[in-house]
């Protein structure tokens, strides 16, 4: 039945800054198949429904939606969400493709932008970025041992689902976590230029600084933050290398 | 994935692009701020009472006395510095009539607060473009053709008095800066207020002084109206003949707003900075045809380098309004000043028709001195004479339903009987209400030396407004009672009424299932929602019912709460408004209440876009006295090249949802935390209080924890 398959997500937030064009209500999706150092959402890593544990009281992160359900509550805002829309991040939204899916088949006329790492199935990805309107696609590091080291698997599946993306006619958009020491190396940087610069359609580069916060949640998911890396290294954002192969980037 | 990482902006999002003040400017704000000119105030209070009593003047002619008197007890200050002149020496407003007489001539009546005319607007394009000679002229005519009414006569007699003592006040300061080696002064002085303002900065220096007198005369709350609309002839005159730059006339809008705030502390006020000090920005003009001009941004700027208290401004919005424009006026929002306050054109003209405005009048309007529409030179209007308590009326129903063993729809019943008795106490004591001539402002008025009546026998329009205070704890008390007593009978009535009793206190669970298993106003949620809207509709019958005010108009209704979310939530001396205790919604005895229109404090709420979509609901075509939705956003929202777009894209959604008003406020609740215990490190901290902006460390601590109680978007 249409509308009957759920999905869990961890949050909905209204007048979202850096998820996509315009007026925005953001939905994160609950799960990620990357661990990422930097993870800035750790609540949501994991696939089901936990309790937070934060020193002014327990919350509980992560709800089961029907699709229905869902897509109902956007549609309810969309008269207000036209000139912007509605997007999907986490997580990794993909990894729950298929209630995604139905959930965007069932919202009426809404502009709908996905953020997602590119970690997913072919088809899986397929499917979902047909459905969508901008793909904000991630890109942390090229090199595939430091992807591995860093975000705990292999990027050859992200590379090869952008070259699909790439090829199809939907706009999409790159988007760059400055992590100090990390991805934001000259190496690293430079790489990502030239892998830019080699796709149809160039997309436009969006990095995002890092943000100190980060640590603060893992405590309230009974996790350790343990980075690996030193955040208090001032970000720096190295344009030159996109700059000298003319792509347009730009910091949030 | 990496969603929101939230970026540290070294470089960026700390609003590059604002105009600084020029040195000579930023000295002026240094100084005023720091109270450098309280030592030109005379300490002394002057006797006026002595004469009134002497000469047994009457009421009229005591007042008019007052402003003379007060006008020529200023000392002439010119400060090296400044363009346009005038800085108040006289400290206090002295009596004109003992307690005991005071007393004696309110026997059997009431006033409105302190008693002078207070939170109405002068028609300020009117006097500007006639000048007071030819106010006076039109005095003297009326009275020569009304000489046989002695009633007039006296009227008539006190406003030249008064126009004569600004005029020689006038006079004196030009005499001075003569002396002074300051001809520009001079000539400006010696040409207005006397004289139609021919530039602008003549029309800034005569609206300075005409509004100090007001001040100086005991009014309170004086507005000052369509500032961008009455102004900019005047601007648009001297950019096309090249006498002034823009960069010129930013200087001089700059020293005016500064000027603004040199006395705040000598205004009557709940807390510091209450002063209604309010300007209106944009709108439609009297013709229907858009009203943004040059100068409305030119205002919103000016106010961004200024960042001062004063003036509080207000924006005019409308699906036409430009991006642009909405993008100037976040630039403001977003330094945290509280303003400007959005006013929905869309919803307000169509309100104000409703409530039997003049179409004319009705694209007129402005506001008083927080929210509250009123149509400047054609309203002697008494905004706000008083709230209602939503919370209360609910509690008392549910009470007394649950008690009784009613059905839910009973509730309804007595919540309807229990708002009408409270309007009806408003009411009847408004219709007791004493209005005290006031001579000088009727000089400033449509239509007063015209007809040779006083503003306090009426003008165009006479509604009394009443406030429904603190609507959605009230309707989230009925939507956890409804949901949760009758409709999943998870709690007992007697469960319930033990609970409120004991403040919770033996009932833990019962509290966390009302606070949280319960639908609440806030998240677009019709089964809270709807009984948000009942209020609204019971509140405008009470209204309607009440009839007439005694004065020519009738009870408006509006949504605001000025100091009733604390004063309603713990009580207050002389409040005559009923004090609650704990509330089925889940608030604990002396909780605060939310301002204005805004979800409950500390509910779950999922944020703006929804919350604009519940207090949509309202009917606003009943509900149109004012009273904003309230929406905190976090500073850091801000951090970003696209904050400001994507606010702006929110006033667009505002304007679209059929929300009244809104009034949007940047914090950082950290940092108010650390003002509360660094108070001497956050001077100039400003936050927006209710319809006006404060310095936080000035507030009580009541209501500086009221505001860090806020719902924050963004963070």
């Amino acid at each position: 039945m249409t509308g009957s398959k759920t999905g869990v997500i961890f949050d909905i937030r209204e007048l979202t800054i850096h998820d996509g064009p315009g007026l925005r209500t953001t939905v994160f999706l609950k799960g990620c198949p990357l661990g990422c150092a930097w993870c800035h959402n750790p609540e949501g890593m994991t696939r089901t429904p936990q309790v937070l544990h934060n020193p002014n009281g327990d919350r509980l992160a992560g709800r089961e939606y029907r699709s229905a359900e869902l897509a109902n509550l956007l549609n309810r805002q969309a008269p207000l969400l036209r000139e912007g829309g509605v997007s999907f991040s986490g997580g990794e939204p993909l990894l729950q493709a298929a209630f995604l899916a139905e959930v965007i088949d069932q919202l009426d006329g809404v502009h709908v932008v996905l953020g997602t790492s590119g970690f997913a199935p072919e088809a899986e990805f397929r499917s979902v970025v047909s459905r969508c309107d901008l793909v904000l696609f991630d890109l942390k590091l090229i090199d595939p041992v430091a992807h591995r080291r860093w975000t705990g698997v292999d990027n050859g599946p992200i590379h090869r689902n952008l070259a699909l993306l790439a090829a199809t006619a939907i706009p999409y958009i790159i988007r760059v976590p400055l992590v100090p020491g990390v991805t934001d190396t000259d190496a690293n940087l430079r790489a990502m230029a030239r892998l830019v610069r080699a796709l149809p359609r160039t997309p436009r580069v969006e990095l995002l600084p890092y943000n100190r916060a980060a640590g603060g949640k893992y405590a309230a998911c009974g996790l350790t933050w343990q980075p690996g890396f030193d955040e208090t290294t001032p970000w720096k954002a190295d344009l030159a290398p996109f700059h000298e192969l003319s792509l347009e980037v730009s910091i949030l | 994935m990496s969603n929101p990482v939230e970026p540290r902006t070294p470089n960026q999002g700390m609003a590059p692009d604002l105009p600084a003040l020029p040195p000579r400017l930023a000295e002026m704000k240094r100084r005023i701020r720091a109270g450098e000119h309280h030592v030109l105030r005379t300490t002394e209070t002057i006797d006026v009472l002595s004469e009134c009593e002497a000469e047994q003047l009457t009421w009229p002619q005591r007042v008019a006395r007052l402003t003379r008197r007060m006008c020529e007890a200023q000392e002439v200050v010119i400060d090296p510095d400044e363009r346009i002149a005038f800085t108040r020496t006289v400290r206090r407003v002295p009596p004109i009539y003992s307690d005991a007489a005071m007393r004696e001539l309110l026997a059997g009546r009431t006033v409105h607060e302190l008693g002078p005319i207070n939170n109405i607007c002068a028609d300020w394009g009117m006097v500007l473009g006639q000048g007071l000679l030819a106010r006076r002229d039109t005095a003297l005519a009326t009275r020569e053709r009304m000489a046989g009414d002695p009633a007039a006569v006296q009227f008539l007699d006190g406003a030249l008095e008064t126009l004569d003592a600004v005029l020689a006040l006038a006079r004196r300061y030009a005499e001075r800066a003569r002396a002074c080696a300051r001809p520009d002064l001079a000539d400006l002085l010696e040409r207005v207020p006397a004289h139609p303002a021919a530039t602008f900065h003549q029309a800034l220096q005569a609206l300075r002084l005409c509004h100090a007198v007001l001040w100086m005369s005991g009014h309170y709350h004086c507005g000052l109206g369509r500032f961008d609309q009455y102004l900019w002839p005047y601007l648009r005159a001297d950019l096309a003949a090249g006498r002034l730059t823009e960069a010129d006339a930013e200087a001089l809008l700059a020293e005016f707003f500064i000027a603004l705030n040199k006395d705040s502390d000598l205004y009557p006020g709940i807390q510091q900075g209450d002063n209604g000090q309010s300007l209106m920005l944009g709108g439609r003009r009297r013709d229907g045809s858009d009203g943004v001009n040059p100068l409305t941004a030119m205002v919103l700027r000016v106010a961004c380098a200024v960042a001062l208290i004063d003036p509080k401004i207000n924006l005019r919005v409308d699906r036409d309004t430009s991006l642009e424009l909405l993008a100037t006026a976040v630039q403001l929002t977003r330094l945290g000043l509280g303003f400007p306050q959005w006013c929905n054109d869309e919803v307000i003209i169509p309100g104000l028709l409703g409530a039997g405005y003049q179409l004319e009048d009705a694209r007129d309007y402005s506001v008083a001195a927080c929210w509250e529409f009123i149509i400047p030179g054609r309203g002697m209007e008494v905004v706000n004479i008083g709230a209602v308590s939503m919370p209360s009326a609910v509690d008392q129903a549910i009470r007394a339903a649950l008690a009784n063993g009613e059905p839910f729809a009973r509730i309804l019943d007595r919540v309807a009987a229990d708002l009408t008795a409270q309007v009806t106490v408003l009411a009847e004591a408004n219709r007791r209400l004493l209005l005290p001539p006031a001579p000088y402002y009727s000089v400033l008025m449509d239509g007063c030396l015209e007809s040779g009546r006083d503003l306090s026998q009426g003008l165009a329009y006479n509604n009394s407004g009443i406030h429904g205070a603190a609507s959605s704890s009230a309707a989230d008390a009925l939507a956890a009672v409804q949901t949760l007593v009758y409709e999943t009978h998870q709690f007992t009535p007697a469960r319930l009424l033990a609970a409120l009793d004991s403040n919770f206190a033996d009932d833990a669970p019962l509290r966390q299932a009302l606070r949280e298993s319960a639908p609440k106003v806030g998240n677009h949620d019709d089964r809270a929602d709807a009984w948000l809207a009942q209020l609204f509709e019971l509140f405008a019958d009470a209204c309607h019912a009440a009839g007439s005010n005694g004065r020519g108009g009738r009870f408006r209704p509006g949504s605001g709460s000025a100091m009733y979310y604390v004063w309603l939530a713990r009580g207050h001396d002389g409040m005559c408004e009923p004090a609650i205790g704990a509330t089925a919604d889940g608030r604990r005895q002396g909780d605060f209440f939310s301002s204005s229109l805004a979800p409950s404090p500390d509910t779950a709420v999922r944020g703006p876009i929804s919350v604009l979509q519940s207090f949509a609901k309202i009917n606003y075509r009943r509900i149109c006295n004012g009273g904003p939705l309230t929406m905190e956003l976090a500073d850091s929202l801000f951090h970003g090249a696209e904050a400001v777009e994507k606010v702006a894209l929110f006033i667009r959604a505002f304007i679209l949802s059929g929300c009244q008003q809104l009034q949007l406020n940047t914090l950082n609740v950290d940092t108010l935390r650390d003002a509360q215990r660094h108070p001497e490190l956050h001077r100039n901290l400003v936050v927006r209080v209710w319809g006006w902006s404060g310095y936080f460390c000035e507030l009580d601590a009541a209501y500086q924890n009221q505001i860090i109680g806020r719902h924050v978007y963004g963070s």
